[in-house]
């Protein structure tokens, strides 16, 4: 008796630190920075002044900006909904062949940097790029670059965020039972009319969340709109943030915090709207088999293949070209032959350049350690919201969100506020350290980390855990010994994932790095500016190449995930995967759709 | 005096003495608004001379360096040594603001009065001048600042915006003291559908890709790129170019005076400036000739300006400049 009475006593205490260990997380990575952004805006100064916020928000050119971020964001989303859409149809329910390997593809364009892709489109078209001049297709030269502007923009964005659109609706097939499907059968239907009449009615939530998604990624984006609209003055909201910040200094911070408030307005809306939509219209699946390909298509599956590597030629294929030619010619503007091609631009990047080298070292460190802190946050972050904290984890889940859903450069206007002061107590300042930089990541990419760890623990058997607890294992003992081996692989895949995605970002850093800081996303941005168009072609490639090998290593260890872990493999048809689902654990759904889909969102 | 006094001044005594051995030491962080490549060759340049300094440099627009710079005063720790800019009206700036060290031991012998400052806190490094480029495939070639209000020109017109570069302030400045009717000018460019966004290099990179066909730019890009094959060509007007120094200054929060005045010197010095010729620029030092592709040195016509009155106007004309183009 007194032995049990002894161990419940360690659980507790245990269980208090890890309940301290969520708290402290959601308040110091999502709550604090909320609230100081919305103490800036509303209340500049110290005391309660809207009129300083409508004045922000109503000048000419803020009125100006929010309607280009709206018209872009609006019409990208139509560009990438029905894209991804038909990808994730082809891919999902056809027997179309090597379908993993156009996921993988299909998902990787998602994972490079929207900078590096703006970049790649900018050099694929006008008068200058070095793919048409070596063609001799170049447009006569005082043409403009048709990716110049609003058109470019939303195109861009648009077969930028397809892919995420692609992976919430390959989930959604997921979760269609096969029965629907078989029972259509029965009744003599075609695959075309199993579709339209079947499978689109239950994946209509799922439509709208995608386009609410893409919505809110094309809001936030800055890499594109930086890249494409601001040297023609055409400006969306977060490129304006930006251009008033780095322009006038931390004067604007007030002004700028509004703007950012109204950004994160239309975003975090955008988000709930498309959870509560996922949420209400659920299609539940118990233990049913999930959807599997069905649709023979015959003679039509060249036609449907050829589509297949069009969209994959066009959102990947051909803007890595682009970038690979860029980075190959002396100078911007000229031919691509045997005469003009050099190694010189990678040279200067990789071996001479002191900025450039330890930007990418830099990058690395960050993303990683911010990836490995960030893996080993996750497993007890996940156990404790799952185990010990009951219906309230729903409310701390949607919390750990703020974050993410912030617009990036947002989340860095909230970090320059909480420490350009020196801190109270400690006497210093965080800005212009590494250390401002590594917080945000933690607190941005938190949520990516976590999903598959969250994933797999909801999956962890209780009748294990309460054996061993029975036995009079402490709650560290089974944290380690029973929770973590069975999470380890989902922890990797999260602090991977959140790696991907950090490693080149540059609308977190944009703000904030400083002298010896630099990210490498900055100095590609940077390089861009000073007109070292090659050069900056030249880093982009280096990123497109380690972007690629972290995604298979990620890839290779999909075989240890918990199905859905990563984006590109739900719609793969991989038998184990098949037969490791369905999930037993009842409170799955209500946890698991809240952080679907984890893709790049800017 | 005991024995541990005796070693402990023998050793004081030294510690000069080897650093002096030794050369300068420690770390040199730049603020420079110099393009990567030409940032790179002058610290790489300065450290053969100085090894044991480790020197980090930040490169932006003159007016992104300075917004960074203030945030940074702000938080209570700047992280720049030496500033190495494209204007001195922002130098001046920063004088006023008691934020500059002077370098009086700085040798100035060889320049001529007006390319430093008198009390010795910046000197100037290079004459760099704003002009007119043209693609070579243009059909009309500007010879003015004038000619860019012609139909010819209409929608083709590329320029930095003062708010990325510090040249462009100072051309802002110039061009509106020196042209008839001020900022009408600039309105008569807007009509001619000229855009401004980003810095110089971005103005390059549209005329040498042909994406429009003028800019208005400094001098050694479009110089520099011409002779590196690019199809680009560089005019100085009739009525004369504007002018920025880049000059130099420390910051008075260094942590490394030392290094920070040997870095300066280093830029004065016959060396320093000759690597400013190599690189392409016009050296401040009279006596370094100029680089090919530049007319004779009394054959640059600079039109001259109020530095007084750019440094009192530098928001409003910024602000201006916005308004007239949407910023």
């Amino acid at each position: 008796m007194r032995h049990r009475a002894q161990s419940r006593s360690f659980l507790e205490r245990g269980g208090f630190c890890l309940l301290a260990l969520v708290a402290l997380i959601v308040v110091a990575f999502d709550v604090l920075p909320a609230l100081r952004l919305l103490w800036a805006a509303l209340l500049p100064g110290g005391a309660f002044n809207p009129d300083a916020m409508l004045t922000a928000l109503s000048s000419r050119s803020a009125v100006r900006a929010a309607q280009a971020s709206l018209e872009t964001a609006l019409l990208s989303t139509l560009l990438a909904l029905p894209l991804g859409t038909a990808m994730a149809l082809v891919l999902g329910i056809t027997d179309l062949r090597r379908r993993r390997v156009a996921s993988f593809l299909f998902v990787l364009s998602v994972m490079i940097s929207p900078q590096v892709i703006a970049l790649a489109f900018l050099h694929l078209a006008g008068p200058a790029s070095p793919i048409l001049n070596t063609l001799g297709f170049a447009p006569e030269a005082g043409s403009a670059n048709p990716m110049m502007g609003r058109g470019g923009i939303i195109l861009v964005l648009g077969l930028h965020h397809a892919p995420l659109v692609y992976v919430v609706m390959s989930a959604g097939l997921k979760r269609i039972p096969l029965a629907v499907v078989e029972a259509a059968r029965i009744d003599g239907a075609r695959p075309f009319r199993i579709l339209t009449d079947h499978l689109m009615p239950l994946l209509r939530p799922h439509l709208a969340s995608a386009a609410l998604l893409a919505f809110v990624a094309g809001i936030g984006n800055f890499g594109i709109p930086a890249l494409l609209g601001a040297p023609v003055n055409y400006l969306t909201l977060p490129v304006l943030i930006y251009r008033r910040l780095s322009s006038f200094g931390t004067d604007m911070i007030g002004d700028v915090s509004a703007l950012g408030l109204l950004v994160a307005a239309i975003a975090i809306t955008g988000v709930a709207a498309s959870q509560v939509l996922m949420r209400r219209n659920d299609v539940q699946l118990e233990d049913d088999a999930p959807l599997r390909p069905f649709w023979l298509l015959g003679r039509a599956r060249v036609a449907t293949e050829i589509f297949v590597a069009l969209v994959l030629a066009v959102t990947l294929v051909l803007p890595v070209l682009s970038l690979l030619a860029s980075a190959l010619v002396p100078s911007y503007g000229m031919p691509l032959s045997l005469a003009t091609i050099t190694l010189d631009n990678f040279v200067e990047v990789l071996a001479r350049q002191d900025v450039t080298i330890r930007a990418f070292t830099n990058s690395l460190l960050y993303a990683g350690g911010a990836a490995g802190l960030l893996a080993g946050l996750a497993v007890p972050l996940a156990y404790g919201l799952v185990r010990l904290m009951g219906r309230a984890r729903i409310l701390a889940v949607s919390l750990l969100e703020i974050a993410y859903v912030l617009p990036g450069i947002v989340l860095a206007i909230a970090c320059i506020l909480l420490f350009l002061k020196p801190l109270p107590l400690l006497g210093f300042s965080l800005y212009a350290t590494p250390w401002i930089i590594l917080f945000a990541y933690l607190a941005r990419f938190l949520s990516v980390a976590l999903k598959p760890v969250l994933a797999g623990m909801v999956q962890v058997d209780v009748a294990q855990e309460e054996a061993a607890a029975i036995d009079g294992a402490r709650l560290a003992q089974r944290l380690f010994g029973i929770v973590l081996p069975s999470l380890l692989p989902a922890a990797v895949a999260g602090g991977l994932m959140a790696f991907l995605l950090a490693f080149s970002e540059l609308t977190v850093s944009a703000l904030l790095w400083s002298a010896g800081t630099e990210t490498i996303g900055v100095v590609l941005y940077n390089l861009e500016e000073a007109g070292l168009a090659s050069q900056a072609s030249a880093v982009a490639v280096v990123i497109v190449a380690v972007v690629t090998a972290a995604m298979l290593v990620l890839d290779a260890l999909g075989r240890h995930l918990p199905a859905g872990a990563l984006p590109w493999q739900s719609a793969m048809e991989d038998e184990a995967h098949m037969n490791r689902e369905p999930a037993r654990a009842p409170a799955r759904t209500s946890v698991l759709d809240r952080l679907e889909p984890k893709a790049a969102l800017s | 005096m005991s024995t541990k006094r005796i070693l402990l001044s023998l050793l004081a005594a030294l510690v000069p003495a080897i650093a002096q051995a030794q050369g300068l030491s420690g770390n040199l962080v730049l603020y420079t608004s110099q393009p990567n490549t030409d940032a790179q060759q002058t610290v790489d340049a300065f450290k053969a001379r100085n090894p044991g300094v480790t020197v980090t440099f930040v490169r932006d627009g003159t007016p992104k360096i300075l917004a960074k710079l203030s945030a940074e005063f702000e938080a209570g720790q700047p992280q720049a040594d030496v500033l190495l800019i494209a204007d001195s009206v922002t130098m001046e700036g920063l004088k006023k603001e008691d934020r500059l060290l002077a370098h009086e031991k700085a040798d100035v012998s060889a320049y001529p009065a007006g390319t430093h400052d008198p009390q010795k806190f910046w000197f100037a490094t290079k004459l760099i001048t704003t002009g007119i480029a043209y693609n070579t495939k243009a059909g009309f070639k500007p010879a003015s600042w004038q000619d860019l209000t012609r139909p010819e020109v209409k929608g083709q017109l590329v320029m930095p915006s003062p708010l990325t570069s510090g040249a462009a302030l100072i051309h802002a400045a110039t061009l509106t003291g020196a042209m008839d009717g001020g900022w009408k000018y600039y309105e008569a460019l807007k009509d001619n559908d000229a855009v401004a966004g980003g810095g110089n290099g971005d103005v390059l990179k549209q005329v040498a890709g042909g994406q429009k066909l003028y800019g208005v730019i400094v001098d050694y890009m479009p110089i520099r790129e011409k002779a590196k094959g690019a199809p680009i060509e560089f005019v100085f007007p009739k009525e004369g170019v504007s002018a920025v120094s880049e000059p130099v200054a420390i910051l008075k929060s260094t942590k490394n005076p030392e290094a920070a005045r040997a870095f300066v010197d280093f830029l004065l010095s016959k060396e320093g400036q000759e690597l400013a010729l190599k690189q392409g620029y016009i050296a401040a030092h009279p006596a370094v000739a100029l680089p090919a592709g530049y007319p004779a040195r009394e054959q640059i016509k600079v039109m001259s300006f109020d530095a007084g009155k750019a440094l009192a106007d530098e928001t409003k004309n910024k602000a201006a400049f916005a308004d007239i183009f949407g910023q």
